[in-house]
């Protein structure tokens, strides 16, 4: 099988760099795994799964549901890419924004769904610790539960505003590539991204005047 | 704020994210440098991303996602398996349906003797009997059938204009159209 070259070089895959060549070793990678290559399928997950779990995890209440959440983006991610190539290599869509649409989608419904069953506030879903403490516990304790108000607001934005929002500051990803992923321009990601941060500083006014 | 500033709005939450390029950078620190005002604006936007900003994963996170190429890859091997099994049980439900209407259609055709209407509606019960068993939301639901039409639509809305994905790997809780819908409820 002609793809069964990929398993045994795996290093051909990581020495070039570049945003194009890594698109190009992605779709050789999909490609070798739609043909039965599990070891390119490996690959495939090693490489993004720092990527997928900085964007479930946002949405996930546990280390558990942040897994379950990322297998799944895998699955779908995978599914997407195998449908799309029955319409030819043209309809060919690369498999990381397959990857950051799907996450971004299964996350909010984790959310909705998480939600319904608590039937609590947002904020009960943040368990996490704080930042950098202050020099107090009681700094501490402020500093926590202002991060805590703050990324339930993140929760609370509209969708678009905390899409761009959180694939910004969770996944780190160039606009172009949010762009890319939710099917808008980049121009208008920025913006979003502008629109969500004046929303969590007004919140975060009304909650503190100070 | 004066009409520089407010050119410079957007670009100063681009900035709190460190998402200028470097023309852009040497504008707004050039602006920044004389503008009180604007240095405020910038600090309470870097303040509030700061907030919002998750910390690192946690070892708890990191050991979760420790095996996930080999559990996806289990995952979707099972899920195969359930899509190729589903297969075969619609096949043989289609063959036993076909069987049946063709051994009751003339039962179920034959013009009724009085009192009217007794006769097709005592077969129809005996056909159900033997006929109804499967729950049909639930192979339409595992099966994602009615979702691959909306989820059609919802890819065209975005403009990618083919049809994806619904996916036989989806727990049952999980609506598979959500999953790349354009959205819900918002």
């Amino acid at each position: 099988m002609r793809m069964d070259d990929e398993r045994h070089e795996p290093k051909l895959r990581l020495v070039a760099g570049g945003a194009a060549s890594a698109r190009r070793e992605e779709d050789a990678l999909v490609a070798a795994f739609l043909v039965g290559d599990d070891e390119a399928f490996g690959e495939l997950v090693r490489r993004n799964e720092t990527l997928v779990l900085a964007i479930v995890r946002r949405y996930a209440r546990t280390p558990d549901d942040a897994r379950d959440l990322s297998q799944r983006t895998f699955l779908r991610a995978f599914e997407a890419a195998r449908r799309s190539l029955r319409h030819g290599p043209r309809a060919a869509v690369p498999f990381r924004r397959w990857l950051v649409r799907v996450a971004v989608n299964l996350g909010k419904n984790h959310l909705r769904d998480t939600l319904r069953v608590l039937r609590a506030p947002l904020e009960v879903l943040d368990e996490r610790a704080a930042g950098d403490a202050g020099p107090t516990a009681a700094d501490a304790l402020l500093l926590r539960e202002r991060e805590r108000r703050m990324r339930a607001e993140v929760l609370r934005l509209p969708r678009r505003q905390r899409e761009v929002l959180t694939l910004r500051v969770d996944a780190e990803l160039p606009f172009a590539e949010i762009a890319d992923a939710l099917g808008i321009t980049e121009n208008a990601a920025k913006v979003s991204f502008h629109h969500a941060t004046r929303a969590l500083r007004a919140a975060l006014a009304e909650e503190d005047p100070s | 704020m004066n009409p520089a500033c407010q050119d410079l709005e957007v670009l100063l939450s681009l900035r709190a994210a460190g998402a200028l390029d470097p023309a852009e950078a040497a504008r707004v620190e050039a602006h920044l440098h004389g503008c009180a005002a604007c240095r405020a604006e910038a600090a309470a936007s870097e303040a509030a991303l700061r907030l919002a900003t998750l910390p690192p994963p946690s070892d708890a996170e990191r050991s979760a996602v420790a095996t996930l190429a080999k559990d996806a890859l289990a995952e979707l091997r099972r899920g195969e398996a359930r899509a190729a099994s589903w297969k075969r049980t619609t096949a043989a439900f289609v063959a036993a349906a076909a069987v049946a209407a063709f051994v009751l259609a003339p039962a179920l055709l034959r013009k009724p003797v009085h009192p009217a209407a007794t006769v097709p509606a005592t077969a129809l019960a005996q056909a159900q009997d033997g006929w109804e068993a499967p729950d049909l939301d639930t192979l339409w639901s595992d099966a994602d059938v009615l979702d691959l039409s909306n989820a059609s639509a919802s890819a065209s809305a975005y403009g990618y204009g083919y049809g994806y994905a619904s996916s036989t790997y989806a727990s049952s809780s999980y609506d598979a159209t959500d999953a790349l819908a354009v959205d819900s409820d918002q």
